[in-house]
């Protein structure tokens, strides 16, 4: 008898701490129902990429040596570098350049690598085509850029959570001549300086505010 | 519209406003026979609320979109009217001029008559929503007794078109969906049989009649709150809706039963799912929220106002604010399931087939018990 009544207790408490949790799970859409939709409605709106954005590479061919260093240290020996040997001058001679961004996984270790810095990364992440083919970009094509996301006029650019002011979620509606929270690279490589001049700097010192100065100019 | 009117109906509560009737006098004062003009006047309420029916449903499936985008922080549907309100109608006309295909090997008759036989009942179940004293196709004695019936054809259907594709998941949907439906019927129907006790009638008409006592606290809900859970449940799942979307779970079985179907065959099965959903909610709310029953009963507030119940005017507005009420209520419930979508994860079928058989149908003959016992020890207050 009692253990039948005990049944009915348990069951009666599992029923109540499902419909307590039940209500719980409701008030929490609910909630969301009065939030404001983090929707970017991408062809009107984009996100702004972060300043080391890996997009589309960037090559310029006047800078090029064509030591093929980027090849070697391309993950598949990517990019073609054509050259001919000029027997006169003994130089290479630079004929043809390309990336084909259809196999490209946008490591970045070609420019990271590349002597002359004539590769770069640029914010470009459009890169959807009908033919796979016209994916494989020669010099001129390298050579373009892009339109940035914030001076299109036909774009709204929205800011990435990371880079909006303190206290702000939604990009919204957000003044651009806000500053982001925290401080940016050049304020820290400003304050860097600063302690460096204070502590009278010795080499290690003028080591890190030059790795710094590197990574702001990026 | 009605063509019989209950007899034993609450001296309380007017007749209200008799449109047939009107109808038909107008259409004799132009020299038509009786018979005639009950030819004219038959196809019209059927014609209405089958276009009620159907704006109902491009209602529905928008705020099942906006809210839905809502809950998830999105924005929905925007671009298709003003804030998006043709999208239904545009996801319809695409439906509309799609290929409809018959898979290889599929038994061409059954697929096609499955989601017939899916939509029709669901539809004909609308014959007894009433949206006033008079505002119902048909008021039949059998009133809910003939939703139950109909409803119990609509597996039938389902298992038709998931055994006719010729396709595995097709198959276990529909297996699925037949046992879903019938262990939720039985709790389903023994829910409604408690209210039908408490107003000795299967009419929905009388089932509203008798709950419009004093607005708001006459209503079923405070007298059958456990019934009104188990029913809304139940109704749940068999319309499908999330908790117990099992015949459809497309994680695991791509699309149940529908998988195979394409345009106008998968725009019925579409069509009767939100229908059924609408239905099942107009019916709660006349089961169990006084139906087209205003919160202060109409005749109080008449009386406040020293205006007659049976004034041309105020029975114009008695009738429209029944037909606001019912559906308000409705939508307020199509709203819950929604919101109930996004909160709660799909059920296991065992524990679907738990809940109905171990859990459901003891409370609800547990329930239909004790509301029998208060019938019998306090007539007044359970409709002796």
């Amino acid at each position: 008898m009692f253990g039948f009544l005990k049944q009915v207790g348990d069951y009666t408490r599992d029923a109540v701490d499902a419909a307590r949790n039940l209500t719980q799970g409701l008030a929490v859409t609910f909630d969301h129902m009065k939030r404001r939709p983090v929707t970017v409605q991408y062809p009107y709106e984009k996100l702004i990429p972060s300043e080391r954005y890996r997009g589309r590479i960037h090559y310029e061919f006047d800078k090029c040596i064509a030591c093929e260093v980027c090849v070697r240290v391309c993950p598949i020996n990517l990019p073609v570098v054509d050259w001919v040997m000029n027997k006169e001058t003994k130089k290479k001679e630079l004929r043809n350049y390309s990336i084909d961004f259809g196999v490209c996984i946008f490591c970045g270790n070609c420019v990271e690598y590349c002597p002359t810095n004539c590769l770069s990364m640029t914010e470009e992440y459009e890169l959807a085509a009908f033919d796979r083919h016209s994916l494989n970009f020669d010099n001129v094509a390298l050579g373009r850029l892009p339109t940035s996301v914030t001076t299109d006029p036909a774009v709204q650019p929205l800011r990435e959570l990371a880079y909006l002011p303190a206290g702000e979620v939604h990009p919204h509606g957000v003044d651009p001549a806000r500053p982001r929270a925290g401080q940016r690279p050049d304020q820290v490589l400003a304050s860097l300086k600063r302690d460096a001049a204070g502590t009278a700097g010795n080499e290690g010192e003028s080591a890190t505010s030059t790795n710094n100065s590197k990574e702001s100019a990026e | 519209m009605v063509t019989f009117f209950a007899t034993n109906a609450p001296a309380l509560v007017s007749p209200g406003l008799d449109l047939e009737q009107s109808f038909s006098q107008t259409l004799e004062g132009f020299g038509l026979s009786d018979q005639a003009a009950r030819l004219i006047w038959l196809p019209l309420p059927m014609l209405l609320v089958l276009v009620a029916a159907v704006v109902g449903v491009l209602v529905t499936v928008w705020l099942e979109r906006k809210i839905s985008a809502a809950v998830q922080q999105r924005i929905g549907p925007e671009y298709a009217g003003a804030l998006g309100v043709l999208q239904p109608l545009a996801d319809g006309l695409k439906l509309l001029v799609k290929e409809d295909i018959i898979p290889a090997r599929a038994d061409g008759l059954l697929f096609t008559l499955g989601p017939v036989l899916v939509v029709v009942p669901v539809i004909l179940s609308w014959l007894i929503v009433p949206f006033g004293q008079n505002l119902l196709i048909s008021n039949v004695g059998v009133g809910i007794f003939l939703w139950i019936s109909l409803s119990s054809v609509q597996p039938i259907g389902l298992l038709m078109s998931g055994y006719a594709s010729n396709n595995k998941y097709s198959l276990l949907g529909g297996l699925r969906a037949a046992a879903q439906s019938i262990s939720y019927e039985i709790p389903l129907a023994l829910a409604v049989l408690a209210v039908v006790m408490m107003s000795n009638s299967l009419s929905t008409v009388d089932i509203v009649s008798q709950q419009t006592g004093a607005g708001i606290l006459s209503w079923n809900i405070w007298r059958q709150p456990v019934g009104f859970l188990i029913f809304w449940i139940c109704a749940l799942a068999e319309c499908e809706r999330l908790p117990f979307d099992l015949p459809e779970a497309e994680e695991e079985l791509v699309a149940g039963y529908q998988t195979e179907y394409a345009g106008m065959k998968f725009a019925l099965f579409y069509l009767g799912s939100y229908i059924n959903l609408v239905l099942s909610a107009l019916l709660v709310s006349v089961l169990y929220l006084g139906g087209w029953g205003f919160p202060v009963p109409v005749e109080w507030l008449a009386g406040w106002l020293g205006q007659s119940v049976d004034a041309p005017l105020v029975q114009v507005i008695t009738g429209a604010t029944g037909i606001v009420m019912t559906v308000l209520k409705a939508y307020l419930l199509v709203f819950i399931a929604i919101l109930l979508r996004w909160t709660t994860p799909r059920v296991r079928i065992d524990q679907l087939l738990d809940l109905g058989w171990k859990f459901l149908l003891p409370l609800a003959l547990v329930n239909l018990l004790v509301t029998a016992a208060l019938k019998l020890a306090f007539p007044v207050a359970f409709g002796g």
